[in-house]
């Protein structure tokens, strides 16, 4: 067939795809109905075939790279992922979430481990030098814990609140981003919180402020903590898909495990705000220590029954994070 | 397209056609970050003076000014990365200044980022800005100009190219006829297809060529058709000028066709 034959033939169809695309919004295609949708693919797959033919015999014809723009274009309004809709914040928390963080079980352990490496690690520093304890833990925390203040007082409360949550947010998408080095960075905010904790921990047992301090950690560090960890379980899933991409090259096994695993890092990093609430008008608040230590030990057990139990069906599925084929029509 | 070319690349489709795509070079990206930047520091300004506003009327107590000082830090943080979150994931991958640069973010199969591709890309995005911009030098050494995010959410920044309209891709260019006649017929046009009639049309349509060059180019072409036609060493083609002799082969090519 003649160039000018195929452009004749074909051309209708390439401007009927034109002017769909021309429609589309905000990279979406804004189809009426099911049967545009379905025309779109017709158009487009029609299309494609059409670049293929001109590709091999009209190489350096203008229309072939016509062709090519055409269906760049189109190409990505028609295959795409899931669309992300308000409406499915609900089902990601009651079902897709506690999923994933069942898939990655074996990393959050990793990750856990990590951290309790670095709070015996700390423990058993003071342990050994109590007189390393001034330069490990600073001294102002005794005075106030000695003087029973330890905030700003519950007037402050919302800006501590703000500061503590965004803070630990940020520490946590760090854990979770520093699994594109090898999840060493990952690792090492593990261990240094381990070791802070391991710490202070020590030097109030030495001090013999057991209770106050407890009950000072334990109602928002529960979630807390928790949060970290798996965040940092996320970051070793990267850094493990890198060291052992399997079957796959190293980039693809990266990307695959962390669009999976990025929507368990942010759903964790948002229980960060329950925290950070807790740990303001909560932890630091006049009421008895052991209220304090119940609320503490009640976010736990919802913590984990909801992670454990929630989201389970009678088949056993992977289903790790939303269900996302690599390229679905839309 | 040349898909050997350093910043092209051809992804292949699920309907198993390569597209080629432009990939977006380090130097628009910095400059599409620029335009980002501006409008991400206008926000947390914004934000910050709301948020100064709110702390200094309930602020008490010299702890609460330290929290405040520090939430302050911390919500700039939010707001300037929180912008480019949100601006990729409701424009689908252009954000202003992507869009100012004729840029999108795609995956690397051609299909469009989903939101939990543009949330890994603008997660480590804390990454490659914070940690010594090593985005930066990972984009220059890296062949598609992909930053770390780019490579931990498998997507890759391209060139929206200009829709290049219909009409001007398939009407024919000009063809430059000296003599508009077909001449008498010619012996081994038949062994002549499609691949010779559009580079002869290519050749003859093609302007600004001196008249030495045309004339070395032409006497080039005629003789590889005059070889591909098998013509007898005697034809009396062999003795037309060769620009002659190509306007007539296009000539009877046409006809042909029609």
């Amino acid at each position: 067939m003649t160039l000018d034959a195929f452009i004749a033939e074909r051309q209708a169809r390439w401007a009927a795809l034109e002017a769909a695309i021309t429609t589309a919004r905000r990279g979406r295609l804004r189809a009426q109905s099911a049967s545009d949708i379905e025309r779109f693919g017709t158009l487009l797959r029609q299309a494609s075939s059409d670049l293929a033919i001109a590709r091999r015999d009209h190489p350096d014809a203008p229309v072939t790279e016509y062709l090519n723009t055409l269906c760049a274009r189109a190409h990505p309004l028609l295959y795409r992922g899931t669309p992300w809709r308000l409406g499915a914040i609900g089902p990601f928390f009651a079902t897709a979430l506690p999923r994933s963080f069942r898939a990655a079980g074996p990393y959050i352990v990793a990750s856990l481990a990590l951290m309790l490496i670095g709070a015996i690690a700390g423990w058993v520093a003071v342990d050994v030098r109590p007189d390393l304890r001034a330069s490990l833990v600073p001294p102002s925390l005794f005075d106030q814990m000695a003087r029973g203040q330890i905030s700003g007082g519950v007037q402050d409360a919302p800006f501590a609140a703000a500061f503590i949550i965004q803070n630990n947010i940020r520490v946590a998408l760090i854990c979770f981003a520093g699994g594109v080095f090898l999840g060493i960075p990952t690792a090492l905010v593990l261990l240094s919180n381990g070791w802070m904790l391991g710490t202070i921990a020590a030097a109030v047992r030495i001090g013999g402020y057991d209770v106050q301090f407890w009950s000072l950690i334990v109602p928002h560090g529960v979630l807390e903590l928790s949060v970290i960890v798996i965040s940092g379980g996320t970051g070793l899933m990267l850094g493990d898909a890198i060291l052992r991409p399997g079957q796959l090259r190293r980039g693809e096994a990266l990307a695959r495990v962390a669009v999976r695993a990025v929507l368990l890092a942010l759903g964790a990093a948002s229980l960060l705000v329950i925290a950070g609430t807790l740990e303001a008008f909560v932890s630091p608040s006049s009421l008895p220590d052991g209220i304090k230590l119940a609320i503490g030990g009640t976010v736990g057990v919802l913590l984990y029954s909801w992670l454990i139990l929630a989201g389970r069906t009678g088949r056993r599925r992977r289903a790790f994070g939303f269900d996302r084929p690599a390229e679905t029509p839309a | 397209m040349n898909p050997t070319q350093l910043d092209t690349i051809s992804v292949k489709t699920s309907d198993n056609v390569t597209l080629g795509y432009t990939v977006g070079g380090l130097g628009s990206r910095l400059a599409a970050q620029l335009v980002d930047n501006v409008v991400a520091f206008a926000l947390v300004i914004i934000a910050l003076l709301l948020y100064g506003a709110i702390a200094g009327a309930y602020v008490s107590g010299s702890q609460g000014e330290a929290f405040a000082e520090g939430g302050a830090a911390a919500f700039a943080f939010f707001v300037y990365f929180g912008y480019f979150l949100v601006a990729e994931a409701v424009t689908g991958g252009r954000t202003p200044g992507k869009k100012t640069m004729g840029l999108r973010v795609i995956r690397i199969d051609g299909s469009a980022a989903d939101f939990a591709a543009i949330a890994v890309r603008n997660v480590v995005r804390v990454i490659d800005l914070g940690v010594a911009l090593i985005g930066i030098v990972v984009m220059f050494f890296q062949p598609q100009s992909r930053r770390l995010g780019d490579l931990a959410a498998g997507t890759l920044v391209v060139r929206d190219r200009a829709m290049v309209s219909l009409a001007a891709a398939v009407a024919p260019p000009p063809i430059i006829l000296r003599t508009p006649d077909a001449g008498p017929g010619i012996d081994g046009i038949d062994r002549l297809g499609n691949v010779e009639h559009d580079a002869l049309r290519v050749f003859l349509s093609r302007q600004g060529l001196t008249p030495a060059l045309r004339a070395s180019l032409a006497a080039d072409i005629a003789r590889r058709l005059l070889d591909r036609m098998a013509l007898p060493p005697g034809a009396p083609e062999r003795l037309w000028p060769a620009e002659l002799f190509l306007e007539r082969v296009y000539l009877q090519l046409e006809q042909r066709q029609r």
